[in-house]
């Protein structure tokens, strides 16, 4: 299966989490600070938000708990 | 507003306190519902894969033979209403005693639980430590390492140094190592425990096989596979242009203060092991009395012999009220559960009750081995974080902003002040990462010990939610929630601003 990432294809397996999928891919900022720095997740637990997404328009998603699910649209979260 | 009664226990968490919690109240015929953001029980300890990999026999973490029939007889427990993948929002607070109303958003939307007793089982995150760099990609905590590699199967790095002072860091420094990654070093604040301390600890629990010595086989396999380990050594820096190239190592003394030159090792990833502190912001959220205890994570939810905590129907289990382990996790569940049971039944649980005391008096006196054996320097700790290094990651306040408002504000003693005043604690992750640093920040500023200083309030939704999340839950009811308080300066923008 499949997602894109800021409209760039990303492959994935069944079961793995966007933050799981996104790492293996190489993905620098899977979000942004409000300075555009890029940030990965740092704790994979659902604490942190550093990896948060916006996924088909819902935004603040934390990657790391979300799994991937085929044609997602998946755009980095900006915090302003 | 009259939700109708959803169970009798509410549980949030479903690793070892929130599944030995639930399969006791459950088994006393109690209606229970099981809150957790994950996919399958385990918590963070006994982490599964997800359903959809290939199927391999899950292999508990070594020292846990138990791990494996509980998280059996949790996913075989279907008189348990489980709801995964859902966010516990926070309790509504009400005029009315007669139960707790708990608000959650899922995949089925936003929900209001009723239920007479609330069991929170939270668990514990890694510790943060702020060292310039520490927001640059490549950087991961221990937790998150581990997990990526056991239940995603992905390797966070191809060449990483390991830093910190927890033995879990050992274990995932051989993990990683047994999964191919190229481990350049770990870097050790304290000195590899003593002889006399390792056998300190394996006496607090007579042939239980503790994590020392599963750190200590870890070691052997490190050192044979020719892993430098570094004792009295810290990480002051990482460095790189947007991701992680190098960090510096420093030798440390026995208060983990800088002795000597920095050294330059290269690597893309860096992996921080300091420790764990409570989740426990449901519970002080809640309103729950909290405790400050620096060797079992730092702020913990005070409670009584039964886990109940001073808000009535409200217990607590596990690492919330300290950070002492699964083995502890799973008794003091247990005797959540209990009583819990003897609560709303009557029933007479006094042999269950006796039998769970005597294996939580043993594990804690493992555990206080344990934790006074690693227990973090704090001060030490946050003077690793240069003037222009972030604290707060979410809202980008560095250390020198945090020092610049305390010398402008001679009369500003606590957190909670710091917090309103420059942000740090505000954006999504709502204080989890920067809390600590800036209580011992302040505490060094004005003398007073961090009991004092004292934590970041929280607020509901204890996790930031977009307003369509918060709209679905009943209006009244959320506005109920966050009457007085602080609503709209906490979280994103999202979560209500």
């Amino acid at each position: 299966m499949s997602f894109s990432f800021n409209g760039q294809p990303v492959a994935a397996h069944a079961g793995e989490t966007l933050a799981a999928a996104l790492m293996a891919h190489g993905v620098e900022g899977v979000s942004l600070t409000r300075d555009g720095e890029p940030r990965q997740p740092l704790c994979n637990m659902g604490t942190c938000f550093d990896c948060a997404v916006t996924v088909d328009g819902r935004s603040l998603v934390r990657s790391c708990l979300t799994p991937v699910e085929d044609g997602m649209e998946v755009h980095s979260w900006q915090n302003h | 507003m009259a939700e109708p009664l959803t169970c009798d226990v509410a549980l949030v968490g479903a690793g070892p306190a929130g599944m030995m919690a639930a399969l006791t109240a459950a088994d006393h015929g109690l209606r229970v519902t099981v809150v957790d953001e994950q996919r399958r029980p385990g918590g963070q300890i006994f982490r599964q894969r997800p359903p959809e990999f290939p199927h391999q026999p899950w292999t508990p973490p070594a020292g846990y033979p138990w791990a494996s029939s509980l998280l059996e007889r949790a996913e075989s427990a279907t008189d348990i209403d489980w709801r995964f993948q859902t966010t516990a929002l926070g309790v509504v607070h009400e005029e009315r005693d007669d139960g707790i109303l708990l608000a959650t958003t899922g995949p089925g939307g936003s929900a209001l639980l009723r239920a007479r007793r609330l069991v929170i089982a939270t668990g514990a995150f890694d510790m943060p430590v702020p060292v310039p760099g520490w927001t640059l990609p490549g950087v991961m905590m221990a937790g998150a390492v581990q997990t990526l590699l056991k239940s995603q199967q992905v390797l966070a790095a191809e060449r990483l140094v390991l830093a910190g002072s927890h033995p879990l860091l050992l274990l995932v420094a051989d993990q990683l190592r047994s999964a191919g990654a190229d481990v350049a070093e770990v870097a050790l604040a304290r000195g590899l425990p003593t002889p006399r301390e390792a056998l300190g600890s394996l006496g607090a629990v007579p042939g239980h096989l503790s994590l020392l010595g599963d750190s200590a086989r870890a070691v052997a396999r490190l050192v044979a596979g020719g892993v430098r380990i570094s004792p009295r050594t810290v990480v002051t820096a990482a460095h790189g242009h947007r991701h992680v190239e190098a960090v510096s190592l420093t030798q440390v003394d026995r208060q983990w203060r800088g002795v000597g030159q920095a050294r330059r090792v290269e690597a893309d990833a860096l992996v921080l092991g300091y420790g764990f502190q409570p989740s426990a912001e449901l519970a002080r959220q809640a309103g729950c009395a909290m405790r400050w205890d620096s060797p079992a994570g730092g702020w913990v939810v005070a409670h009584d012999d039964r886990m109940a905590t001073d808000v009535p129907g409200v217990y607590a289990a596990g690492e919330p009220v300290g950070v002492s382990g699964a083995e502890m996790a799973r008794s003091q569940g247990r005797l959540a559960g209990l009583g819990v049971v003897s609560d709303l039944t009557g029933h007479n649980v006094d042999v269950e009750l006796e039998e769970a005391d005597r294996s939580a008096r043993r594990a804690r006196r493992f555990a206080r081995v344990v934790q006074r054996m690693f227990a973090p320097q704090r001060e030490a700790l946050a003077d690793l974080a240069g003037s222009d290094t972030v604290v707060c990651r979410c809202e980008l306040v560095s250390r020198g902003a945090i020092e610049q408002v305390l010398d402008a504000n001679p009369g500003m003693s606590t957190a909670n002040a710091v917090k309103l005043e420059c942000r740090s604690g505000m954006g999504p992750c709502q204080g989890r990462y920067c809390e600590t640093t800036v209580g011992t920040l302040v505490a060094g500023r004005t003398g007073r010990p961090v009991a004092q200083v004292g934590h970041f309030t929280a607020h509901f939704p204890i996790k930031p939610v977009p307003l369509s999340v918060l709209g679905e839950l009943d209006g009244d009811v959320t506005s109920g929630a966050c009457a007085h308080r602080h609503h709209r300066a906490e979280g994103s923008q999202e979560s209500g601003e």
